[in-house]
């Protein structure tokens, strides 16, 4: 008895999720292009993101040349106390303005260049 | 669906930033997405829009998908968590869920919306509460186990069991089923 009572509450119960099951289903909903338009935006992003560190330095730098200008001023005004012994040995081994300003450049169009390969 | 394809996609993803990879997972389960998120909303236009931020949101955060489970239960707990992002963020939800005649949480339940737009669905659905409904979308329209919607909804496999429980006694006490059983 208590077994067919189990039963048919079980049977109720299966009737009922069915019923809901069938309730809630519903046919698949096409992409049109859903997933295109998901994917162009998180390039763009990504994009957005590569080109935002290069655009900060080139805006820092912009901002930061004449303050800079004046502290090279500075240091070359202070270079005269220095004993100029010690000053021809130190410049032997640093490198040439023009070699560091080059080198940042070549490296800026490198990452540049590899963020445009990524892509 | 196939799992380990999910995985393989997850891991080309995560280790080479792979968009074709992310647009076929994005291919594979838009559907169930968008129809949760639909069903929850009641508002298709809505539901899409918030479908792509939920995919977006996947995107930065797929590193935390541990693969212990399926991607469609992770991916439905993101859904869900945008959501309720979104809820809270905007009032205009409330007027969207009050025109799709979902009652929300702090209002009554059972509101009517338009008669031509109301659909069986829509009226069982509209006596649950959010989480109520969240739930059995994730149990009857996306077919996950209650350990899935466990994770999901971080509830406990018990509290979900009993939230399901208690939906359908909700549905039953408020609709007759056995007379639309029969028509």
């Amino acid at each position: 008895m208590t077994s067919k009572i189990i039963n048919m509450a079980d049977k109720m119960k299966d009737a009922e999720d069915r019923l809901l099951e069938s309730l809630f289903e519903s046919a698949p909903i096409a992409d049109d292009g859903f997933s295109v338009r998901v994917v162009r935006k998180i390039r763009r992003r990504l994009w957005l993101r590569r080109l935002a560190l290069p655009v900060a330095v080139a805006v820092g730098g912009a901002f930061a040349i004449k303050p800079l200008a004046a502290l090279v001023t500075l240091v070359v005004g202070l270079s005269g106390l220095l004993p100029q012994e010690a000053l021809l040995s130190a410049s032997h081994f640093l490198p040439k303005l023009q070699y560091i300003v080059l080198g940042a450049m070549l490296l800026g169009a490198g990452l540049l260049g590899l963020g445009a390969l990524e892509d | 669906m196939d799992q380990s394809e999910d995985h393989q996609l997850v891991a080309r993803v995560v280790s080479a930033q792979d968009t074709a990879a992310f647009g076929e997972l994005i291919r594979r389960h838009q559907s169930h997405v968008r129809n949760f998120l639909r069903k929850l909303t009641g508002d298709y236009a809505v539901a899409d829009d918030l479908a792509q931020d939920c995919f977006l949101h996947a995107w930065d955060k797929l590193d935390t998908f541990s693969g212990s489970g399926s991607f469609i239960g992770w991916l439905l707990k993101v859904a869900y968590t945008t959501f309720l992002q979104a809820k809270r963020k905007s009032k205009r939800y409330a007027e969207i869920l009050e025109q799709a005649g979902h009652a929300t949480d702090t209002e009554s339940a059972g509101q009517e919306a338009r008669p031509d737009e109301v659909t069986d669905l829509d009226r069982f659905l509209a006596v649950l509460t959010e989480e109520e409904r969240a739930i059995m979308v994730m149990s009857y329209a996306c077919g996950l186990s209650h350990r899935e919607i466990g994770e999901a909804t971080s509830l406990p496999v018990g509290t979900v069991k009993s939230v399901i429980f208690r939906g359908k006694e909700k549905i039953r006490t408020s609709f007759d089923i056995k007379d639309h059983q029969h028509g």
